[in-house]
């Protein structure tokens, strides 16, 4: 792994916001940045001791992505009174994220944190620790660490010390608290969660991957659609790219944008750009072979807003990335767009869909028409170009059986209205489903069509919101289904003057020629995350 | 005879609060005074019956950031002591002259000790019993040490050092002294009952290890001294029932549990299946068998027979105290509004705005008559 001797800091902006303490960043280049063991041996010394082995006490003993690096040393900033400039911050981040990181299969099952996906309900792997941890935060802020037992026990003692209503509150009270926290949990996620684990031990001795180079980008963006496009990454040295990306949705709108971004633990990428005038984040990690990156996009200013990103490297072979749109009527005729690269040869789909005509081509997007036959079952259908085939990536159906809205379980916040906190809204979607074979939904055998267009609207939840009228005050949600919550504060029109919480259900209402198809789901509008650390 | 001995004490009290009047020239007539603190740093005296603010006195040398919690008044109405300075401090204030009188920072250079709410004067006023739960600040690491009592003598001024410490179990919400001064009472995971002068455990009622048929463990925040004129613990408390399911009609009840500080009896009373957040609860004290609950409703509910009267809140308050006479109620905690209440009919009767509408958060509301 690169690390070090680096003259020069890009700050990516997405480690430094939100963390706690006000930093400034930037994409320019800070001078005469030190390097991150520097940092750590001149600032972190004083109450770190150096351990025999090497190392620091405490510092040597965890693991950690780089937000929960750059989440430590926000709060040795404000807590402990370090004084860090943001060039010394961004490289102290770099050099623990390094040398301390997760191996990628270490982070799998809770990127969602990393990249900012809102509504997400967590599974706890482990009921214990999720009942005496994530009451206050996120499991995968626990998830997302690994540390030697002792170490976790010491993470317990500086919860109660920092948080001193941690034993009373509900779900403290009620229990042996300290005894569960400073005993069971250690010991179990010392096990768990360890600090020597193969996965880093061998993840560690490979080089950073180097990602410069030319990428072909595909994605969707909730709310707005399938994208393509095509990035260029050059490196600027020390784990260090600039990237030019630019995207083409599928009504023909093309963004453009460019930026900075660092790679942290070799695989870690975290872009700052600028998208369409607007201020983006890219979280996104590179696959072990270096060739393929996926993450998510999103809005610095309202990261609820976004969009899921995949690339492969473009080197000389033949790869199709997605196919749009990914469904076609059975009789019906539709012009559907392949993205990928190095894509020669003969265009196939199975399943009773036909080619008609190809209408374009290059090597790395085919515009074909095709014709599904009448009598072709509801089923998916590979897509095929010469050598490159991709499997479920399109579907044939008769009809819209039955729709899935995502996120199933969404929520949005109040805020603005003066305060501190920005609004939190929620991108709904719906998914039209054939219920396949059995003609039963939520079986083997469903198939998802994609993304429909809908008639939204909402609704109160039940008795308790319709007596509140919670409909009426907590927000709005347009035609393409973004639901923006109403202002933050005491509202003293509601009964008890109360904020403009609520409990909501959306509904949405789907035609399917002379069909309509419905769903809902409820809709949580809550107050703000007054503590927004990059990982909650 | 008991009626004379009443308004012999009135007179008597009412004398006294003439002579102080006359030699201190102070502004404060015989009356029930409410004594509360507000966000970042004011402790507030208001007249109850006149409706307003008296007294508005800045805590000195705290920390802005963070809210004033316990807080306990002198019977004689002198002294107010508050937690502050993020739970690491504790002043008495004389609420005669705004003067810091005593003082006792919790923390040493390498300890953080936080007082996260228990707090009570001895009946005499002259020792103050403050709940203590430390962290030793290690270089790169914080160590939890035990809790204790810190028992303080009030005279020691402004830097104060605990004249004892008692053994304490973790988790305490609640410091409460018997009027004979016999009991320290010591809400944990059960009522423990200390000797006040020792520490030593002599007593203990049941709170966790409260068992029943078919009910499982109780569960209450009992964060709110408001037995000034009652004399009675109360809180109001959640049970799940273990014969039904989590969630099924019937299968949490709520009940108020009470602790007869002068008679050191308990009782308790379900009286409802839960339908409301329940934070706090005062004893009327004319009417002892009357229980008065808070948070976005005002409850008021017979102990005897479980009846219960409710009524909404124009917004949601933590805290309730009862007026000396046991007419008034008097509902504060959270927001900038005192909101006066008749205990009879639960009608609104008017409110006291705090100074610049400041907000009360999880303070005590004390309620002295001087």
């Amino acid at each position: 792994m690169k690390q070090g001797k680096k003259k020069t800091a890009v700050l990516t902006g997405m480690l430094l916001s939100a963390a706690g303490i006000a930093s400034t960043f930037t994409t320019s280049f800070a001078l005469a940045a030190p390097t991150g063991q520097a940092v750590v041996r001149t600032k972190c010394q004083a109450c770190h001791a150096p351990l025999e082995v090497g190392g620091w006490s405490r510092i040597s003993e965890s693991r950690r992505t780089p937000e929960g690096w750059d989440m430590t040393i926000a709060r040795m900033m404000y807590a402990h009174g370090i004084k860090l400039t943001a060039p010394e911050r961004q490289s102290a981040v770099k050099y623990l994220a390094d040398t301390q990181g997760l191996a990628p299969d270490e982070t799998s099952g809770y990127r969602y944190a990393l990249e900012r996906r809102s509504s997400v309900v967590e599974h706890f792997d482990n009921q214990k620790v999720g009942e005496t941890c994530a009451r206050c935060h996120s499991y995968s802020r626990v998830a997302l660490q690994r540390r030697s037992e002792d170490d976790w026990r010491r993470l317990s003692n500086f919860h109660v010390g920092q948080f001193p209503v941690i034993e009373i509150q509900a779900g403290g009270r009620d229990r042996d608290w300290w005894d569960i926290a400073s005993k069971e949990v250690p010991a179990l996620l010392g096990k768990e969660k360890p600090l020597v684990s193969k996965s880093w031990e061998d993840w560690k001795k490979r080089g950073a991957s180097d990602a410069s180079g030319v990428w072909r980008v595909s994605g969707y963006r909730p709310g707005v659609g399938d994208y393509e496009g095509k990035a260029t990454i050059k490196a600027l040295g020390e784990d260090r790219y600039a990237i030019e990306l630019t995207m083409q949705y599928g009504d023909g709108r093309v963004e453009k944008s460019n930026g900075t971004s660092v790679i942290y633990t070799g695989y870690e990428w975290r872009g700052a750009v600028k998208q369409a005038g607007i201020d983006i984040r890219q979280v996104f990690a590179l696959s072990a072979d270096g060739n393929h990156m996926s993450g998510r996009w999103f809005a610095a200013d309202t990261d609820a807003l976004g969009g899921d990103f995949s690339a492969i490297r473009v080197a000389g072979q033949t790869e199709i990335l997605s196919v749009s749109p990914a469904m076609i009527k059975a009789g019906e005729t539709a012009k559907i767009t392949i993205n990928g690269v190095g894509l020669n040869g003969e265009v196939k789909f199975d399943n009773g869909v036909a080619v008609n005509k190809v209408l374009s081509r290059t090597d790395e997007k085919v515009v074909v028409e095709v014709k599904a036959d009448a009598s072709a079952n509801a089923a998916y259908s590979a897509v095929s170009i010469g050598s490159g085939s991709l499997a479920k990536s399109f579907a044939v159906y008769k009809k819209i059986d039955f729709l899935d809205i995502v996120p199933g379980n969404p929520m949005a916040r109040v805020g603005g209205n003066g305060g501190t906190r920005p609004k939190v809204p929620v991108q709904l979607e719906a998914i039209a489903y054939s219920a396949g074979a059995d003609g039963k939904k939520n079986t083997a055998d469903d198939i998802r069509l994609g993304p429909v267009s809908a008639n939204w609207k909402i609704g109160n939840l039940n008795k308790g919101a319709e007596e509140m009228k919670d409909a009426k005050y907590a927000g709005v949600i347009d035609g393409s289904g973004l639901f923006s919550p109403a202002d933050a504060g005491p509202n003293p029109n509601r009964k008890y003057g109360t904020n403009n919480a609520g409990e909501l259900r959306a509904f949405a209402t789907v035609k399917d020629g002379a069909n309509t198809v419905n769903s809902s789901v409820p809709l949580v509008v809550t107050v703000q995350r007054w503590n927004d650390p990059p990982i909650y | 005879m008991k009626r004379n001995w009443i308004s012999t004490t009135l007179v008597a009290s009412k004398c006294a609060a003439a002579v102080a009047l006359l030699a201190s020239g102070n502004a404060f007539a015989v009356s029930d005074y409410l004594v509360t603190a507000c966000r970042p740093n004011l402790l507030v005296v208001a007249d109850a019956k006149a409706r307003k603010v008296v007294k508005s006195i800045e805590i000195p040398n705290t920390a802005l950031g963070s809210s004033p919690t316990g807080v306990v008044v002198s019977k004689d109405g002198k002294v107010a002591y508050v937690i502050h300075n993020r739970w690491e401090s504790v002043s008495g204030i004389d609420l005669e002259s705004g003067k810091e009188v005593f003082r006792a920072d919790l923390s040493t250079a390498d300890i953080r000790a936080k007082a996260p709410f228990a707090i009570d004067l001895s009946p005499d006023g002259k020792e103050l019993a403050v709940y203590v739960n430390p962290t030793r600040m290690l270089p790169g690491e914080y160590k939890v040490e035990d809790p204790y009592i810190a028992i303080y003598d009030t005279s020691a001024g402004v830097h104060a050092e605990p004249a004892k410490k008692f053994a304490a179990p973790r988790r305490v919400t609640t410091l409460a002294y018997s009027p004979d001064y016999k009991r320290l009472y010591t809400f944990s995971w059960d009522m423990l009952v200390l000797d006040p002068k020792t520490g030593e455990l002599i007593g203990k009622h049941p709170w966790r290890s409260w068992k029943r048929p078919n009910f499982g463990e109780p569960d209450t925040l009992a964060v709110w001294p408001q037995w000034d004129t009652s004399n009675v613990f109360a809180t109001p408390y959640y049970v799940q029932r273990t014969d039904k399911k989590e969630g099924e009609p019937g299968s949490l009840r709520a009940g108020i549990w009470t602790l007869d500080l002068v008679t050191d009896k308990v009782a308790f009373k379900d009286f409802e299946d839960a339908s409301v957040v329940l934070f706090s609860t005062a004893i009327n004290p004319v009417r002892k068998n009357e229980a008065y609950t808070v948070y976005t409703q005002l409850t008021k509910t017979d102990l005897n027979t479980g009846k219960m009267k409710r009524v909404d809140l124009n917004h949601t308050y933590y805290d309730v105290n009862v007026s000396t006479d046991g007419k008034e109620l008097y509902i504060g905690g959270t927001q900038g509004e005192i909101a006066v209440y008749d205990s009879q009919s639960l009608k609104r009767l008017g409110a006291i705005l705090m100074p610049k509408n400041a907000d009360q958060v999880l303070s005590s509301l004390r309620l002295v008559r001087k």
